[in-house]
């Protein structure tokens, strides 16, 4: 018997050293501390039960069971600790119900009686137990607040029985295991040792008290599930080793396809202001600064022409909804080569929709820039191109206009010249000559410079044009073509047209080669008959249209697909570029152009262009 | 003959081209007359007026060429200057066949302009003096006798009196008496001058009679 017990008690310490350690590591710490304790506390019961059975003065047997409420105290303060701690269910009213009766259990223990078991311990009976050793029970008259002490333990398996109800409805399969083993082995601990105890107690059952026996159960339960905790860990750190790999593996191959790829990812947080790219190798983006920067740091290394544009795209990526961030900017390079970078991000937003980060890439697109810089130069070139031969075409009605100022510039001066040689000067007469020398010479450099604008070579220009003047230029440029013509023209313009967004020299071009085909059209028409219509109106809220229509024999309709496509041509001077260029010049505007047959005669060619955002004119 | 100050008559467009070409004009010391459009002269202008026409040829509507068919469709024979902006040959050369004086293109110099002018009003005063002339001849014509035109149509076509005696079934000496007469009217001295003069007014010799074919 002494070695079973001594066993018990050094069973329950090793747990106890065990719940020690692990809560020392900090693993669940109060789980594990409480059941360290509730090891220590059946340790000491077991030391105190062995010490009841060893002994053979009736003093120290009341000492003895006096004493013991101490430990049970402390066992159940832990219990109640570990099942709030591991299960984390459980009434608090029960706990401290359990707690308080057994507190007074402990107190009663010692200002009533000899203890709480026993009134008066009378005498030791030497029992023969398992048929080698002789142990003492004591024996004597009980104490009647005895009841007590299994109360509390009553109210405790109510509390546990509780948590473990709790834990059962709250579903996982661990949990409901969990509920299973613990309660039941604490339940029938609780149950066993106390039952046990009073028994022995009453003289019904002649055995040693058993309640560090009864207690083994909860430490076979703790090992089991501790096992599975050891178990689970391992097989963690096995995965965990096993998605580190991974995690290295795909950090590698997205480095090979961000580099392959010419792709740099970054992110940005907003709140501190720090933008932080995940790319080592800086010279790639000419950035060599490794460190986190801040936004208005990162704007200043872009093109200052580009730095305006991003700021915008990022604070409307702010805006609640949208959250989405694109641009393309320029960096010049350490080696002083220009790059285009585009850069694309997604917004996460606060749960009161602040903007807190911002992740992205950013992708070198220099070579496709540049391809598309080369192609957009070469179709500049053609439009051009095709603009200097309509200018060809008209140069004899623009040296007509032209050389009307010039004709009135020389008959004035001449005639000034004769009225001063005859020296009847007319100081009066003279002056008004002059005056209308400087107003002619004023109108031919007008028509000089609509010529050279439209001859011009430059870049195209984004601006806010009204179409209303591009008709009215347009028509003074091809007035004198008109006039030799023969053809009259009807002028429908919309009273108030919004601006739209363009290149007033490109749409000129456009509107030219329309009205130039429509009078050419009319070619063979009937003098009488010769009238070119040219229209605008407003198409919807944010479209205006151009129509120019003639009186000539319209467009045959197998031809109505195709006058758009390069190099077909029903005239027999002619590249036939004139319409496949406005198309694209009006495609450029994000706009359309098309062709439709007059009733009874003549063709219309109309042009819809997106009108600007917060412009009219 | 009426033989008032010429004037020039200037039809453009342009207002500005119209008032420089007409004081440049008037700097020269001519009448100048201004009309901003074909229609307007059509409306405005004395038909007959001595001068001539300086016309600019692209105008919209009703052009100078167009013009300068409707004057000659109204027998209108005022010589016309064309002015162009730009010379374009077929125009021009319809504008000469048409009977232009003159194509000058734009700008025009001054010296060009006038000289243009100056023969344009020369034509014009030799269109009016044979004009008046004629008209002269044809008032002298009117006074002979039916019997006397007889005679002048055969003299003119260069018959003898004794010829011209067998064809009206008369004798020679009445159509010497007749021949005396109209003479006399038409204030010829010589058979010579009577030819000319005939030859002015339009007639014709009248075709050779049977008589010749027999003799």
């Amino acid at each position: 018997m002494t070695v079973l017990w001594s066993m018990l008690a050094s069973t329950s310490l090793a747990f106890a050293l065990l719940h020690l350690f692990i809560w020392a590591k900090g693993i669940q710490p109060w789980a594990n501390l409480s059941f360290a304790t509730a090891a220590i506390a059946i340790a000491v019961i077991t030391g105190m039960e062995l010490m009841a059975m060893r002994t053979t003065s009736i003093e120290q047997m009341a000492l003895i069971l006096r004493w013991a409420h101490l430990p049970l105290l402390v066992l159940w303060l832990a219990i109640i600790c570990f099942v709030r701690c591991y299960f984390d269910a459980g009434r608090s009213w029960l706990a401290w119900l359990a707690v308080g009766l057994r507190a007074v259990a402990l107190i009663l223990s010692f200002s009533t009686g000899q203890n709480l078991f026993f009134d008066q311990i009378t005498g030791l009976k030497q029992v023969a137990v398992l048929g080698s050793e002789t142990i003492s029970i004591a024996q004597g008259s009980l104490n009647p607040w005895y009841v007590v002490g299994p109360l509390s333990t009553v109210v405790l398996a109510a509390f546990v029985l509780d948590a473990a109800f709790t834990l059962w409805r709250g579903g996982t399969d661990t949990g409901r295991r969990r509920a299973i083993v613990f309660s039941s082995s604490i339940i029938f601990f609780l149950l066993t040792g106390t039952c046990h105890s009073a028994l022995v107690n009453a003289g019904v059952i002649n055995s040693p008290y058993i309640v560090g026996l009864s207690f083994m159960p909860i430490l076979l339960a703790m090992s089991y599930e501790l096992s599975f905790d050891l178990l689970h860990s391992a097989q963690l750190s096995d995965q965990l080793q096993d998605s580190e790999a991974e995690l290295r593996l795909s950090k590698q191959r997205m480095r090979v396809a961000a580099r392959s790829g010419e792709l740099r990812m970054w992110e940005w947080d907003i709140v501190p202001d720090e933008i932080w790219s995940t790319d080592d190798d800086p010279r790639l983006y000419g950035i060599s600064e490794p460190q986190k920067i801040s936004f208005e740091h990162f704007l200043n290394i872009l093109y200052e022409e580009d730095r305006e544009q991003v700021r915008h795209s990022v604070e409307r990526s702010f805006i609640k909804g949208n959250g989405h961030y694109e641009s393309e900017f320029r960096i010049t390079m350490p080696d002083g080569q220009v790059h285009w970078f585009n850069s694309r991000g997604r917004i996460e937003f606060s749960e009161d929709d602040q903007p807190l980060r911002m992740l992205g890439v950013t992708i070198d697109i220099t070579r496709r820039k540049q391809a598309e810089l080369a192609v957009q130069q070469q179709r500049n070139e053609l439009t051009h191109l095709s603009r200097v031969t309509t200018l060809g075409e008209l140069s004899g009605s623009l040296a007509h206009e032209l050389n009307q100022p010039l004709a009135a510039i020389l008959s004035n001066a001449q005639a000034a010249q004769r009225f001063l040689a005859h020296g009847n000067t007319d100081l009066a007469e003279i002056q008004d000559i002059l005056k209308d020398i400087v107003n002619e010479d004023k109108r031919a450099v007008e028509v000089i410079q609509r010529l050279r604008l439209l001859l011009k070579k430059g870049e195209v220009q984004h601006l806010p044009v009204n179409l209303n003047k591009i008709v009215e230029e347009v028509l003074k440029i091809i007035s004198s073509d008109l006039v030799n013509h023969n053809i009259n023209v009807n002028i429908d313009l919309a009273k108030k047209l919004p601006a739209v967004i363009g290149d007033r020299v490109q749409l000129q071009q456009v509107l030219l080669n329309l009205i130039m085909n429509a009078c050419e059209a009319m070619s063979h028409t009937n003098a009488d008959r010769r009238r070119l219509f040219v229209h605008t109106e407003q198409n919807g809220i944010d479209k205006v249209q151009v129509s120019v229509g003639d009186q000539g024999p319209g467009i045959p309709s197998e031809s109505l697909g195709n006058i758009f496509e390069p190099f077909f041509t029903t005239k027999l001077q002619g590249m036939g570029l004139g319409l496949p260029i406005c198309r694209t010049i009006i495609t450029a505007h994000g706009g359309q152009l098309w062709a439709t047959n007059n009733t009874p005669r003549g063709a219309v060619f109309h042009f819809k262009l997106p009108t600007s955002p917060g412009e009219s004119a | 003959m009426n033989e008032s100050a010429p004037t020039v008559l200037v039809v453009d467009d342009d207002p500005s081209v119209l008032k420089s070409l007409a004081r440049l004009l008037r700097s020269n010391e001519m009448n100048v007359a201004t009309f901003a459009s074909p229609q307007e002269f059509l409306d405005q202008s004395e038909p007959f007026i001595h001068g001539c026409l300086v016309l600019d040829i692209a105008m919209p509507n009703f052009n100078g060429l167009e013009l300068q068919q409707e004057l000659a469709a109204r027998d209108n024979e005022l010589p016309v200057i064309f002015l162009t902006g730009h010379g374009d040959i077929p125009m021009s050369v319809q504008a000469m066949k048409q009977g232009a004086i003159d194509f000058l293109t734009k700008p025009v110099h001054d010296q060009d302009l006038i000289e243009a002018i100056h023969a344009a009003i020369e034509t014009n005063r030799m269109n009016r003096r044979a004009h008046d002339e004629l008209n002269e001849i044809r008032k002298k014509l009117s006074t002979l006798t039916p019997r006397e035109r007889e005679v002048l149509d055969h003299v003119v076509s260069g018959r003898l009196n004794k010829q011209i005696a067998a064809d009206l079934g008369t004798v020679e000496k009445t159509i010497k008496v007749h021949r005396a007469h109209l003479m006399t009217k038409l204030k010829v001295r010589s058979l010579a001058d009577l030819v000319r003069l005939a030859e002015r007014a339009g007639i014709k010799s009248i075709a050779p009679n049977r008589h010749d074919g027999q003799t």
